[in-house]
């Protein structure tokens, strides 16, 4: 992957120009408030002890909500666009395969949300300490949020490809997608809800099945199945939208 | 050979049998009847027609539902049995199910067999209490017709049927003993007869001409009188409506002497009619022999008997104390519960020190012109620390414990030195973790308070232990609270006596339980008195003024309202919190208060625990009070 030029550009547009910083410090920059908040304020009231108990889960809903929406941006090339050269750069003028322009932006997303996650880590477990959740639970909390950074962050890749020269446009759609499926789906149908699925689990309920035709699904597999069809779309049309860029 | 082929029938039949076969048999309450909504006794037979089996016999009952103003919920009773091959085993079991449309499931499963019976409730029920005769005798057909509520159910029961968990009895109003030997029962039996009465029940006790089976201590200790003999007597019983009083010669009557209690009616110099009070129950007992001539022959007997049933004083039932989630929510709120675990100072300053390293590590690399890989090793280097460094002081700090359990007891003085305890308990948990709940033995009711987070838990689980003894087993999640109720009837001996002389009030106390008590008070009308402490053994008699001072009365058109308990604080927040939200609510207790009557109360220094956690990673906390209000009516005392 070190001799991947896409991988490199980004790499050094993030890190070594440090255009990324701006990412991680608004990420460190809201968690850190609201955490601070959720355990001062409460302190405030009757029931002290209510801010301690709800930390793990706000830090959590807090962290996941930034994760998806930093990622999805990260992806779409939303901080520095200047300092990428275009697909049609890579695709065509110096004639590297789709799949390697793909695999590049891939791993640069996992690694934008594994670092984003290794940088909340901190905040997050002193959180699951003072209320106390179990440390399998702030295990599997840290799990879910690298699944839905990659799961809702490939459609950020997606847009990319897709509508590359209308920055607008893909802006746009990214923040419709942000706001309808990890907030307002939760009108529609909670367990595809990504914020009332890690509520749910770290409050250990059980969100109510799906019943089609007499069969019953639980809410966990439809959620799962959901995201990961979904994430598997979001990977397809990424993949059909630089193909078509390198036959153009 | 005749061996060999032994050994081979014999292995063939074991392999034939190699399950244990359990067949259930449920028996209901007494003699297939029980009080609806009361506790009743459920008698279990287990046959094994196979191998032996050592499982979990269980019961499922139903809780809450739309009389108790909320979800359904299972409570499961369980006990764990050993059936040995071939054999039968009766368990006894107290279960107290809220409403009967749902079946009461019974299962027995062990590794080796499984067995399950439903049984429909509503065959066995009725609305009012039962009354239970105990008697060898048959000659009591005026008995039959003992009835003070047309629903009301007499049901002839041997001693051996006689539970041995008091709160089996909750759902008898009286127990009727006639000519009956109690030598078999058994100690629980009778322990719990004896709790089942303090507790609030009735006994009615009918002399015979075997007045030895009175002597016997099993008896006897129910007895307000001694037995020596009998003898016949002229018997005049109350008048009639006609107003005729008319006598009964030759009536066949024990001969007593008086030991406590009050004698009713007399003949012949013998008390005939003696009424006892026992705790919050009464004894009545009846010398005469009714089950014989001439008094069997009497056409006014069963008309006589019913005036026993019907108590000479009404109970007045103690006021209860609040118990919900707002008195929760107050305790909770108080630093005297629980060292509530806020970390903000310290987690101000970890956040601080982070960001900084966070910052620092970037802006080092570029100034020192550092590699990318050093700059993220660095970085991860501080994560690590940070976070373990973070996890060991905020998991560690605060030292809060798993869980706390509340007990806040109100000591309800009936005057003879018992004491209704109504106990009212919170189990609040930091930790997703289950509690086993140790219940003193003598307590009868232990009722869940609705709260909103009941509906969500898994079903509670009740191991009855035999003998009344019981632990409830029940997994809380962490910061989640349950609050229950329970009530027992217990040995208290403080001695109060109030007399009003004019203007004065004079009081005597006798302080002979084994505790002190402190912060003492003596509230009336419009005054109250510091009585400070009350240590055990102490006896002292004072008179209190209960006039006014004049400079007060000009002002006092609403004497009551002045004073009141609201201006009352103790050192302790938990304290002052239980004291004006639970046992003296606004507008509960001030509104008998106001309207004339005297309130006695005091803490108890270091109350018994009436429910024990054995965890010491459980914080226990017990609060008690003893209460006693007397109403001011001259020449009244308690």
């Amino acid at each position: 992957m070190s001799n991947n030029p896409v991988w490199r550009e980004s790499i050094a547009v993030f890190f070594v120009e440090g255009h990324g910083y701006q990412v991680y410090f608004y990420l460190l920059a809201i968690l850190a408030p609201v955490e601070f908040l959720s355990l001062y304020v409460p302190s405030l009231d009757a029931q002290k002890w209510s801010g301690s108990a709800s930390l793990f889960k706000v830090c959590a809903v807090t962290l996941l909500l930034l994760l998806i929406y930093f990622s999805l941006r990260v992806a779409n090339q939303e901080f520095a666009p200047w300092r990428f050269k275009p697909l049609k750069h890579w695709l065509r003028e110096q004639s590297y395969s789709a799949a390697l322009v793909g695999q590049a932006q891939l791993v640069f997303l996992s690694a934008h949300v594994a670092l984003s996650l290794l940088l909340c880590a901190p905040l997050l477990v002193w959180a699951g300490a003072i209320s106390r959740t179990p440390l399998e639970r702030v295990g599997v909390t840290f799990l879910l949020l690298l699944f839905y950074g990659l799961i809702y962050g490939v459609w950020g890749l997606a847009a990319l490809a897709m509508w590359e020269r209308r920055m607008e446009n893909r802006q746009v759609f990214i923040r419709c997608l942000f706001v309808g499926l990890v907030i307002l789906s939760a009108l529609f149908y909670l367990p595809v809800n990504p914020v009332a699925f890690v509520l749910a689990y770290l409050g250990r309920q059980e969100l109510p099945p799906l019943t089609l035709f007499d069969l019953s699904w639980s809410a966990s597999s439809i959620h799962f199945v959901f995201h990961l069809l979904f994430g598997g779309a979001g990977f397809a049309l990424h993949r059909w939208g630089l193909q078509r860029e390198a036959v153009l | 050979m005749a061996a060999a082929l032994a050994m081979v029938c014999g292995t063939g039949l074991w392999f034939a049998s190699a399950n244990a076969e359990i067949h259930i048999e449920p028996r209901v309450g007494f003699r297939g009847v029980f009080q609806l909504g009361r506790p009743f006794p459920l008698e279990i037979e287990l046959s094994n027609s196979g191998r032996p089996a050592e499982g979990v016999l269980e019961v499922q009952v139903w809780k809450g539902g739309a009389t108790k103003g909320g979800a359904p919920f299972a409570v499961n009773y369980r006990r764990e049995v050993f059936l040995p091959a071939q054999a039968r085993k009766t368990v006894q079991l107290t279960v107290d199910p809220d409403f009967i449309s749902r079946p009461l499931a019974i299962t027995f499963s062990s590794p080796t067999a499984r067995a399950a019976k439903e049984l429909d409730l509503r065959r066995y029920f009725t609305p009012a209490p039962l009354l239970l005769l105990l008697s060898e005798s048959n000659l009591l057909a005026p008995l039959a017709s003992l009835t003070t509520a047309p629903q009301s159910r007499m049901v002839t029961v041997s001693p051996g049927e006689l539970a041995a968990d008091p709160r089996a009895l909750l759902g008898v109003s009286h127990v009727i003993l006639y000519d009956q030997s109690m030598r078999d029962l058994s100690r629980a039996q009778l322990s719990a007869l004896d709790t089942w009465l303090t507790a609030g029940g009735k006994m009615i006790i009918i002399g015979s001409i075997n007045f030895a089976l009175y002597q016997d201590a099993a008896l006897s200790r129910f007895l307000p009188v001694r037995v020596t003999g009998t003898r016949r007597i002229t018997f005049t019983p109350p008048a009639g409506k006609d107003g005729r009083p008319f006598a009964l010669a030759g009536v066949l009557a024990q001969e007593a002497r008086l030991l406590n209690g009050k004698a009713l009616t007399e003949a012949d110099g013998i008390p005939v009619l003696v009424e006892a009070s026992r705790g919050r129950g009464r004894i009545v007992y009846l010398a005469l022999d009714i089950g014989r001539p001439p008094l069997s022959r009497w056409d006014g007997l069963a008309k006589y008997l019913q005036t026993l049933l019907t108590p000479a004083v009404l109970d007045d039932a103690a006021p209860r104390s609040e118990w919900n989630d707002a008195v929760f929510a107050q305790l909770v709120a108080s630093p005297t519960f629980i060292s509530t675990y806020v970390p903000f100072g310290s987690l101000f300053f970890a956040m601080l020190l982070y960001l900084t390293g966070v910052a620092l590590i970037p802006w080092l690399g570029q100034r020192l012109r550092l590699t990318l890989r050093k700059i993220l090793i660095g970085l991860f280097i501080l994560v690590i620390a940070g976070t373990v460094a973070g996890y060991v002081q905020f998991n560690r700090g605060g030292n809060i414990p798993d869980g706390v359990l509340l007990s806040s007891t109100v000591l309800e003085s009936s005057g003879d030195g018992y004491v209704e305890a109504q106990a009212n308990l919170a189990l609040f948990s930091t930790q997703p973790r289950p509690y086993d709940l140790r219940l003193e033995r003598g307590w009868m009711e232990l009722t869940p308070v609705s709260n909103r987070v009941r509906e969500t838990q898994e079903p509670a689980v009740v191991h009855q232990e035999g003998g009344g003894a019981s632990r409830y087993h029940l997994p809380l999640r962490e910061w989640d609270y349950r609050l229950f109720r329970m009530r027992l009837v217990d040995r208290f001996p403080v001695h109060l006596e109030f007399e009003v002389q004019g203007d004065k009030l004079s009081m005597k106390v006798n302080n002979q339980s084994n505790k002190d008590l402190f912060n003492c008070w003596l509230l009336v009308p419009g005054q109250r008195f510091d009585l400070g402490q009350i240590a055990r053994g102490t006896s002292w008699s004072r008179t209190f003024p209960l006039t006014l001072p004049k400079a007060q009365t000009e002002t006092s058109m609403a004497r009551a309202d002045g004073v009141s308990f609201r201006d009352l604080s103790f050192a302790d927040k938990t304290r002052d919190i239980l004291f004006h939200s639970s046992y003296f609510p606004q507008g509960g207790i001030d509104v008998r208060w106001s309207s004339g009557a005297a309130v006695f109360f005091g803490w108890v220094k270091q109350p018994e625990p009436r429910v024990r956690i054995d965890d010491p990673r459980i914080q226990s906390q017990d609060y008690a009070l003893f209460r006693a209000m007397v109403p001011l009516t001259h020449g009244e005392d308690e």
